[in-house]
């Protein structure tokens, strides 16, 4: 048993080791996907005798010094095959030998004797592999957009796949494509106009659907079954599909190229799915809260402003995230109704920028970080909310 | 002080029908307990009074004033929930004041009402805490104090305890009670739990399927029972029910019992079915009883103040409650003024 289990830890670790210095060596030298310029019998070789090596020292060696060692060793051996290589290269070589050899750190000899240890490290592995691998294709576009806006046109062409940042450059230099797009493109006016429209759309969803809401999970009308089961069969439609009657209905409104028309669209779009989020938690609600609430002598309205929002304020929180975002990032119906550059919202600006061949690309890239930030921070910060929303009222606290 | 009055009610679900026909006085400052299996419609009816479920037909008066169309704030009574229901976001002094904060009365007023319940029911030290980190008997005492401070006429009781360990239970109990004494007020107190309705109740209605099978006294539903239900209802465990076949009625006055032959003073028997009860702490372990008959024991339950003897006797399946340091024997004796005798439909037959 044991032996089985050792050699299917040393695999696998020796196969994440691979996975791990591979991406390292495509980004650092932008070779592509060729297999044999990879050298991947010598990091399996290698891998492998380390993972057992590791067994066999176990912890007669403190486990930093152990790392450092099995690191060195591993760089001195690539660098020798690769010498075309800079330094900075085999700085990243050797910090993920150290990230490596500290993961493998956890099993030792002992604990490969049990029988399901194979199940754990196998499972470890995949979760890290998991991790690395969706955040890397997640972050690198984004990380992309980020160098090639603080790029200058020049560097642009010389070398466009150099992926390093320099800061050796004024500052105004390096932002200067951020003072382009707000001076020369009006990027200042299109982020005003998408934070209109995407605060209004919040604003206007929460107000129809938190009533709305309320009424399905405790109100009895008739066609109440009906109405709430069909609340989501506006998404069986592909918005494609909307987007043209709703054009020729718009032009002859008026409605189009002005702020009220997208609110209308983005409301009615986001509403189902706002009340459908919210009618779960107003139901997980004891109803005894509302009854000891009508005896404390106060109205329908009172019990939602009072006793049903204060309470929901996790759930009502997600579903403004969540609106918010999807008025944002808002593209096919931002770029039907509207023509007329003066109200752009950002998304349908950047379109508007890459489809004119005179745009540098740096100025699109920084106009895409801006579009991209405001979510990233209004994300990260009311994470906690959108998490305990979702999954709320499915566990009884 | 007030008195509560029901006159025909009835109430249905669909077609289910709960309640059918209720009539009932209630006396002033008198503490009612509605008690009945599950599913009898005593938390109904407690919600109709309070105005959280409508009145099907029939009325009823507080202080004879009809109550039916008065929205549930104005009935002047306040309800303590199974679930507490206190509001999780405020601390104890907003969930006690918040009703009073409604109706916008004056802050000293408010405060001064906050802080005698707080004092009735200990809680003075809790004020400042939210519900989560209060524990269950301390939330159940804050519910309590919420319905204090609105003044009622009338409070309602929908199973208070019954979330409550046993220990806390039973001092919870004690503590209404005293709470009774202390206020004064009606108070009407919905329970499945024959014990919170013994020694609770100035007076018990027993429930059955939305009809009343008897409104008395703790001791005249335990001395008296109407009816073979109400009998066997109250008391653990359950009054043991002979069934007396028409062979058994030997004449008008007198049957075969347990081996025993039972004459009874001045009441005439028919020749039909009939049931014979006796409650199982009746039962003894002894020869020099009335009449004496000798069971098969099964089983012997020792609780250690008393032990439960499960045993059979014929077709009858009987259990008997004896004091830990009477000896079993297999020789059981009872007296006659412990025997009730039902008709066929289960009504009493008194003599």
């Amino acid at each position: 048993m044991r032996t089985k289990n050792t050699i299917i830890f040393s695999l696998i670790s020796t196969f994440f080791l691979i996975f791990l210095v591979s991406i390292w060596k495509i980004l650092a030298t932008l070779q592509g996907l060729d297999i044999k310029s990879l050298n991947l019998e010598i990091i399996f070789i290698f891998g492998f005798l380390t993972s057992l090596a590791h067994l066999g020292i176990n912890d007669k060696i403190k486990t930093i010094y152990k790392s450092i060692i099995f690191s060195l060793i591993f760089v001195f051996f690539d660098g020798y095959l690769m010498q075309k290589l800079p330094l900075w290269y085999n700085i990243g070589v050797f910090l993920i030998l150290y990230f490596y050899t500290s993961k493998i750190n956890k099993y030792n000899y002992e604990s490969l004797k049990e029988e399901h240890s194979t199940q754990v490290i196998l499972f470890d592995f995949l979760t890290l592999f998991g991790i690395l691998f969706f955040s890397f294709v997640i972050l690198f576009p984004f990380y992309m957009m980020l160098v090639t806006s603080f790029k200058t046109q020049i560097a642009l062409l010389v070398n466009p796949l150099d992926f390093s940042i320099n800061f050796g450059q004024d500052l105004k230099d390096l932002f200067k494509s951020y003072f382009v797009i707000f001076k020369s493109y009006k990027f200042g006016k299109y982020i005003l106009t998408s934070t209109i429209v995407s605060v209004g759309t919040v604003i206007i969803t929460l107000l129809f659907a938190i009533p709305a809401a309320y009424a399905v999970a405790r109100l009895n009308f008739f066609g109440k079954t009906f109405l709430s089961t069909s609340i989501l069969i506006i998404y069986m439609f592909p918005a494609i599909v909307l987007v043209i009657p709703l054009y020729t209905i718009f032009s002859q409104l008026g409605l189009r190229n002005s702020i009220e028309g997208l609110l209308i669209v983005y409301t009615a779009t986001t509403l189902p799915v706002a009340i459908y989020m919210l009618q779960g938690y107003f139901k997980s609600i004891p109803k005894e809260l509302e009854e000891a609430a009508i005896l404390d002598k106060l109205s329908w309205f009172g019990i939602i402003t009072k006793i049903i929002i204060p309470l929901s304020i996790p759930a009502i929180s997600s579903v403004a995230l969540y609106v918010f975002m999807i008025a944002w990032n808002e593209f096919l119906f931002s770029l039907m109704f509207l023509d007329n550059p003066n109200s752009f919202t950002l998304s349908r600006a950047i379109q508007y920028l890459s489809g004119d061949a005179e745009t540098p690309r740096q100025y699109l890239m920084a106009g895409s970080v801006i579009v991209t930030l405001p979510v990233l921070f209004i994300f990260v910060y009311f994470e906690k909310y959108l998490v305990s929303g979702l999954t709320a009222g499915s566990v009884k606290g | 002080m007030a008195n509560i009055k029901f006159i025909g009610i009835h109430k249905s679900f669909g077609s289910n029908k709960i309640i059918t026909d209720f009539n009932l006085l209630g006396k002033e400052d008198e503490f009612l307990v509605l008690v009945g299996p599950s599913g009898c419609g005593k938390s109904t009816l407690l919600r109709m009074i309070a105005g959280l479920e409508k009145i099907d037909e029939g009325e009823i008066f507080i202080n004879d004033q009809k109550i039916n169309e008065l929205h549930p704030s104005k009935r002047q009574t306040a309800m303590v929930f199974q679930s507490y229901a206190l509001y999780p976001h405020m601390n104890v002094y907003e969930n006690m004041s918040f009703g009073l904060k409604i109706e916008k009365r004056p802050k000293d007023e408010i405060n001064a009402k906050v802080m005698q319940a707080a004092k009735i029911l200990k809680i003075e030290e809790l004020l400042e805490r939210k519900p989560k980190q209060l524990s269950g008997g301390q939330r159940q005492r804050v519910a309590i104090g919420r319905a204090i401070t609105r003044n009622p006429k009338i409070f309602l009781f929908d199973e208070p305890l019954s979330n409550l360990d046993a220990a806390l239970r039973a001092e919870m109990r004690v503590e209404i009670s005293k709470l009774h004494k202390q206020i004064k007020t009606n108070m009407i107190y919905v329970t499945h739990d024959q014990v919170e309705a013994m020694t609770l109740a100035d007076r018990i209605v027993i429930l059955n399927q939305g009809n009343i099978e008897q409104v008395g006294t703790p001791e005249e539903i335990y001395n008296d029972p109407s009816n073979i239900f109400v009998a066997q209802f109250i008391g653990t465990p359950k009054m043991n029910i002979l069934e007396i076949n028409e062979k058994n009625i030997i004449s008008e006055n007198s049957i075969k019992l347990l081996g025993n032959d039972i004459q009874f003073g001045n009441i005439k028997l028919n020749k039909s079915k009939h049931f014979v009860g006796i409650r199982s702490e009746y039962l003894k372990s002894n020869q020099k009883s009335q009449f004496t008959f000798n069971p098969e024991i099964e089983l012997i339950e020792n609780l250690g103040n008393e032990k439960i003897a499960y045993m059979k006797y014929d077709e009858y399946q009987l259990s008997a409650k004896i004091p830990s340091s009477d000896e079993i024997s297999n020789t059981i004796g009872f007296e006659f003024k412990d025997i009730f005798l039902f008709d066929q439909n289960g009504k009493r037959v008194k003599s």
